[in-house]
Order: C-alpha cells, then structure tokens, then sequence
C-alpha cells in the first residue's frame, strides 16, 4: 500500500514554475485539516482548482464526511493539463489538497461527474493518482473509487471505472456508503465483498455485480442490466437529502486564494424545479421542490458573509425567483446590507415582470445585461417543451427591465428541439425583434442606440430521465441549416445572433445516451490523448473519432436515433423517482402540444417522484403566480 | 486637496508576515485575501463612493511571487476609531497562520502611501550550504512588456550581500524608473549553492 504522507517537498519545485501555484498550495481560509482520521477519504472534482474549487457538491459532501469523527474528507482537484505532464515526468502522482498525499494512498475516493465532458479527466485523474482505472483490476489495497453527481443518472458510460456509483443527493448516503467500507476494511474485508455490501445500500449501484445485456435481452427483459448475484436491487432509486429545507443554508466554505469561478458566498435557497421543462434534465433530477425559509436563509447569507469576508453573495437554486418568500428575502438582505458594498445577486430570473422586479431589487445602480430564456420562439413550440411561458410574460419582463434601467438583454433558445419546424426557427427572430421594438418603445429617445438584443442559440441535446430522453438529435448539417435560416430572419441590425458550434456536442451525445459499451470508448479516446474535453483548446476530435470507429461505436446513430417510449433505454434501472409512465405521457403530450402545470403552483402532475421516494413538496409559503 | 465636508477617516497601517506556501501568492491574491481578511475581522472600513463602492484599502509594493516576507504593509481606511491593540487582535483571528497581521497602528492621513514610502528593501537569502562568495554581475538584462531592458546592478543595490553561513542578506532600492527584484538578481549571481528561499526582512524609508 502507498504511504499515507505528504509528498509536498518534491512536488514543490513543480509548483514554483507551475502557471498557478494558488491551485497546488492549501491552507486557505476555512479548509479544514483532520491528520488524525483513521479513514480517510479524498474528494475529487475532475477538472482544475479554478473550475472544482466553485462546485456545490464539492462542498457539501467534504463537509458531511469531515462532520463524522475518525473520518476525513481532504479536497483533490485535477492539475492543469502542464502540471500532469510535469508530475508524470516526475515520476509523481496526483495528490490530495490538505495532506499532499497521493490518491492511491487514501481508504476511498470519490469524484463527482459533473458534466458529459468530463469522463476522460475521470481516467486522467485515477490513473495519475496512481489507481488502476478499472474497478477489475484495483488490489485488494488500492482505495475505492465511488462516484456520484448529476451524470450517475446514466452511469453505465463510467461504469467500469467506478467500485460504486451513488444517485442522487449525497449528504447522507455518501456518509453511510463510507462508514460501511471503513468498517469493512477495518475487519479485513475482501474488496468484492465490500461491492456487495455496499450494493445493499439505498442509492448505491456496484456495476461489477451486474451483468449488461444484449440489445436484444435489454428490450426483451425491460432492463440492461442483470444481476450476477442473489439479492441485488435491479432498480437502483435515487437519495434524497429529506432535511435539506430545515437544514441551515450557510453552507461552510473555503475561501481560495486563486480566483475561482463563482468567487463569492454561494446559499442555496431551494432545490428542485418542477416547472417541468420537457428537455431540462435538472427539472427531473432534483425534484420535490424543497424550499428553505427565509429567515433561514437570511441568517444565513449574514453568518456565511462574516464568517468568509466574500463582499458577495448569490442565492443560487434553479429558479431563485419561484421561491415563495424570495421578495422578503431579498429586501431584508438590501436593508442589511446597503452601503457596505455588499453585492447580492441571483442566477437567473423567471421570465415575466415578476423576475424582473427581483432582478431589479438586487441590480442596485449597476446594471449590466439581463438574461432570459424562452428556449423556443413560437408559442407552439413551448407548448411543446412545457415551457410555461406567453409572449406577453416575455414582453411583461422586458419592459419592466427596460423602464428600470437595463440596457442590455440576452436571450436563451434552443434549436432542433422534438417537433421544430422552420417556423419556429423564424419565430425566434420574430421574437427578439419584437423584444427589441418593447425596449425601444420605453427607453427615452436619446439612449435608443444604448439598447442591445442579443439571441444565444444552443442545439438541443436528449438527455437521460427526460421526457425528451427518446428523441434524437439533429444532424450537424441540419443544425447549421437552421441556424443560418434563422440568422437570415433577423432583420434588426441591433439584434445579434450568436451560435457557438459545438465539436464537442457527439461526445456529449454518446455520454448522455450510450451504455456500458460506451466506457471502452472513454478509455481509448483517453490512451489517444483525449483530457480536458470541455477546454475547446484541448479537445482531440480524432481521438474520440478514431476511437469510435475502431470500436465500431457509430456515433452519429448514438446522438440522432429517435426510439418509441416504450423502448427501454440505457439508464432504465436507474430511478429519479419520475415514473417512466409519466415520461412517457410526457412526452405524447408533447406532441400533441399540450402543456402540464408547474405542481408547486397547481395541482399534482403525477410525476410519481414524491410517491417512490415518501416525500413531498416543500414549501416555505404561497409561490407567487 | 482635502475636502473639508468630507467624512473623517482613520488611517491605520498594519504589517503582515507572508511565509512558507503563501509566499507563492501573486500580489493580487494576497490583495483579495487581505480584504476578506479586514471583512471577517469586521472591522469599520471605508467604502468609495459611486457606481461601484470598494473598500479602501491600499497595499505596499509588490512582492514578487515565490518571496516570502516578514513585514509587508497594507493601509486601511476606517470609518471610526478602533484602538490599534484592538484592531490587531481581530485582524488576527481572521488571518490565517501563514498571512498573518503582525502590527496595526494609525498614521497621518497626509502620510505618504505605503507603496512609496519604503524604497529601500532587505531580503534574506537561505542557501542549501554555506557559501563564501556572491558573485554579482554588473548589469542583467531583464524583458519587460516584450522589450529588453539592462538594468546597472549598483545604482539598484544599497547594500551589498552580507554573508553569515547558509545565510545572506542585501538591499535593493526602489526607484521611480523601475526597480530590480531580488529573485532576479540572485538568478544571475554566481553562487555555488543553491537558493532554498527567499525572504524580504525590512522595508525602510532610508538606509
């Protein structure tokens, strides 16, 4: 077994000529160091300090493995792709934040999958930790890797990398799932015998113990995978964190020297959406909407800034501005706050006068640009997405946003979405255009050249535990099709148009909808060079293209393959709580474009997340219609 | 220029050691860090005016990255008196060990800003063995913004390297037109050692 020791005097050197040092050093503000834990567990995000040090689950979970005594969670962030090379040329592994010490030297590792790029730093951060990046081959002292996060719901692409894989909400089953494999090793277990046992847990999914199916068995048997032992579960449902609403907002954190990504105190309003968005993967994923309170969180934000120094708080969630009690929240924190400097803000706002009424709570005297997402630009095809939103909610935001100041408006739209017709790609400019005439109409005469309209277009990608989850892609020449068919409508020289083309968006595509057979092309594209994926200046098409084509993976049919509903897809053992049944429904209404109500203003859609997991919705008061 | 209507601040200078990993810090992190450091001591500082209010706060020279310090300066402007052994105190508690405030105490509005006031530094220079002789060149060339630039070492070094083992230390003078830094003039020194760290012990006003 590695030694558990610091490695900090060898490593130094390369962080003196390393780009960053701040990334490599420790001892920030608020890290929290526990050298006498007789477990220990390091906590990886698979991308830099920069990028992981931001991250939420990061947080959270090396705060709920650091509050159980004996244990600690220390911090493991993937190095600069230059800092890889210099520690393999050194003949040095990656090592944990705190301690300085290899990976292969900790009890268990966990890495979070944040998004569909990142599977090729998962290898590049197991191999330079010096672990075997397949569960198969790891001795019986090597740690177990565990993994978890918003791309477990379709594990099987990351399977054979991963002992065990955790779905869904970790504040307590990672805890749980640690506690079992620090007992276990205590008493010598063997690490098949660990798999079991933590297979036997809620929420946990132990790949090596199931065998995946043919095609042809999986549609036939309703399921991919099947058990290669006695008592398994064959549906593995999602954790939910049940105490997250009464739980206090102020979420310890470490205050970086480096300059992060999101840089400043981040609370937590709520969890969950239940708009229900047809292709929003998060809208499924993080439901019941659980709300916490606003003194909770107002207390909160006034402890969290104190005890950080940040001069800056965002209160994050995926629709702050739903939250029922979000106008009282933020006129307390203005009051408190007014003067000193303090900056509140919120991701995002609901798209009629309402949100923009928030926004301009929190804007102060700066207002830089407001962002809105329509997604589609004809009522039609919101029908079609459930996207609950008028023209005249639209209209509504920007012209409360306009007559309170701002200058500047972005707006979000999706194409090749289920159903899209050249219409609807003409109705996006219709729309902005028209968002454009609403602005100049309520800004005064002389600042009508300050207006700015901008449409951000992104392609449509079918996501896991989505209504949307059958349907296919469309091609990339189809893609470009339609987006110079709708550069083409816009008329408006004061309107912009910007598409980014996405090289990356077939690896998006095969992570997101493929099977197991999926990580043997992970694992090529990586021996070909492939980290880094979601860095344009770092992707390797080839690899990942040659890859393919030497496994035979046709990744065109991976990404556009549109299936019937009741074909049974990859990630069918894996349970968020929605019902299949409803996603199903879901997406026939979809066609028939009629639309379903948000049940956290309505009535009960029947979703069937709160009865599979015995929980309910959340609230903190009446949300605000 | 004074205002007279303006509001009445107090200047309170402080020091701060900056050693072992932090030394690795740039300038402008340790600027951040020192902000949230004042905040989290809840100190009663002073906010600009206008479109985008931010602490008054100024910082001494620029420490080059990779040079610890015994004694870097940041001045802090505050809305009301706060007695000095006070201010140090809760400063101090939210520092951490290796940033950490060592000295508050209030000078002249009038005085001059830390980043001028001192151009006369000390930097004490640990070798991996003792070392008899620093051979220092007469002029380096050094590239800055894209140009080169010859630097003549003497008018940048007040006081020469005084050896004592393992040890050495020397003085560089800051000047109007451009300064030398320490890391690099002991990169083109001829010294059979090699250099372990590299610490600013003194910052003066005058030799």
């Amino acid at each position: 077994m590695v030694p558990f020791k610091s490695i900090w005097s060898h490593v130094a050197p390369l962080v003196a000529h390393a780009e960053r040092p701040s990334r490599y050093i420790n001892h920030e503000w608020g890290c929290v160091y526990k050298p006498d834990a007789d477990f220990r567990f390091c906590m990886i995000y698979p991308d830099t300090y920069e990028l992981g040090q931001a991250n939420q689950a990061l947080r959270i979970l090396v705060n709920a493995v650091n509050a159980r005594p004996g244990m600690s969670a220390e911090r493991g962030f993937l190095p600069a792709p230059e800092m890889c090379d210099a520690l393999r040329q050194a003949g040095l592994p990656m090592f944990s934040i705190e301690s300085c010490a290899p990976l292969a030297a900790f009890d268990a590792i966990g890495i979070t999958l944040p998004h569909e790029l990142a599977a090729t730093n998962v290898l590049e951060a197991i191999d330079l930790g010096g672990v075997p990046i397949r569960a198969l081959d790891r001795a019986e002292d090597d740690p177990i890797v565990v993994g978890g996060g918003p791309c477990a719901y379709n594990p099987e692409p990351y399977a054979p990398f991963f002992d065990a894989i955790n779905i869904g909400e970790g504040e307590e089953s990672l805890p749980e799932g640690l506690e079992v494999i620090r007992q276990m090793r205590r008493e010598g277990a063997a690490r098949r015998d660990i798999w079991r046992a933590l297979a036997r847990l809620d929420g946990w999914y132990v790949p090596a113990l199931y065998r995946w199916h043919t095609p042809e068995e999986a549609q036939a048997a309703g399921s991919w995978i099947e058990p290669l032992e006695e008592g398994l579960p064959t549906t593995i449902v999602k954790r939910l964190f049940d105490g997250f609403a009464e739980s206090p907002a102020w979420e310890p954190c470490i205050v970086p020297f480096a300059e992060a990504v999101h840089d400043r105190l981040n609370v937590e309003v709520l969890r969950g959406c239940a708009r229900g968005c047809r292709f929003c993967q998060a809208g499924m994923m993080y439901r019941p909407v659980r709300e916490r309170s606003a003194d909770n969180v107002v207390d909160s934000v006034v402890q969290g800034l104190a005890e950080t120094g940040y001069d800056e708080v965002s209160l994050t969630s995926l629709s702050t501005t739903d939250h029922s009690q979000i106008a009282e929240i933020l006129e307390r924190l203005n009051k408190r706050y007014e003067g000193t400097g303090v900056r509140i803000s919120i991701p995002s706002q609901r798209l009629d006068s309402f949100g923009a009424r928030m926004a301009d709570l929190v804007a102060g005297q700066k207002k830089g640009g407001l962002t809105f997402a329509p997604e589609a630009g004809t009522q039609r095809l919101r029908d079609v997405i459930n996207k609950n939103v008028t023209e005249d909610d639209l209209f509504g935001a920007v012209d409360a946003a306009f007559a309170a100041g701002w200058r500047r408006c972005k707006l979000y739209f999706m194409i090749g979405l289920p159903t899209e017709t050249d219409e609807d790609v003409k109705g996006i400019a219709r729309l902005v255009q028209q968002v454009y005439d609403h602005a100049k109409a309520i800004v005064p005469k002389e600042q009508k050249g300050s207006i700015q309209i901008s449409a951000s277009v992104a392609l449509f990608v079918p996501k896991a535990h989505t209504p949307f989850q059958w349907d296919g892609q469309i091609p990339p020449e189809e893609a470009l099709r339609r987006v110079n068919l709708l550069r083409h409508s816009v008329k408006y020289r004061a309107v912009s148009v910007s598409w980014h083309d996405p090289k990356t968006s077939f690896v998006e595509a095969v992570m997101s909808r493929s099977g197991r057979e999926a990580a043997d092309l992970v694992e090529a594209a990586w021996r070909r060079g492939a980290r880094f994926d979601a860095w344009s200046e770092c992707f390797l098409e080839d690899a990942w293209r040659t890859s393919a084509e030497e496994l035979g993976i046709d990744v065109q049919a991976v990404a556009q393959t549109s299936y019937p509903t009741d074909y049974v897809m990859p990630w069918e053992h894996i349970s968020c709580g929605a019902d299949r049944r409803w996603l199903a429904r879901e997406h026939d209404k979809a066609v028939l474009e009629q639309t379903t109500p948000d049940c956290t203003f309505g009535r009960c859609s029947a979703c069937g997340v709160c009865m599979k997991l015995g929980a309910d919705n959340q609230l903190a008061g009446d949300r605000n219609d | 220029m004074t205002d007279p209507n303006a509001p009445r601040v107090f200047r309170l200078r402080s020091t701060f050691i900056e050693r072992d990993r932090l030394a690795m810090l740039s300038h402008l992190e340790v600027a951040h860090a020192l902000e949230r450091t004042v905040r989290r001591a809840g100190l009663p500082f002073a906010v600009s005016q206008g479109f985008s209010p931010h602490m008054k706060i100024a910082f001494g020279a620029a420490l080059p990255v990779g040079v610890g310090s015994t004694c870097e300066i940041f001045d802090l402007q505050l809305r009301e008196y706060v007695p000095a052994g006070k201010a140090l105190a809760a400063l101090q508690q939210a520092s951490v060990p290796d940033l950490m405030v060592q000295d508050c105490r209030y000078i002249e509005n009038s005085a001059p800003a830390a980043s001028v006031a001192f151009p006369f530094s000390t930097y004490e220079v640990r070798f991996d063995e003792p070392v008899c002789s620093v051979v220092v060149p007469d002029q380096i060339t050094v590239v800055r913004k894209r140009k080169e630039k010859t630097l003549d070492v003497a008018e940048f070094l007040a006081e020469p390297f005084a050896l004592e083992g393992d040890r050495a230390t020397f003085t560089l003078e800051a000047k109007p037109t451009g300064s030398l830094r320490p890391d690099v003039l002991l990169q083109h020194c001829d010294i059979a050692a090699n250099v372990i760290s590299v610490t600013r012990i003194a910052q003066r006003a005058e030799l």
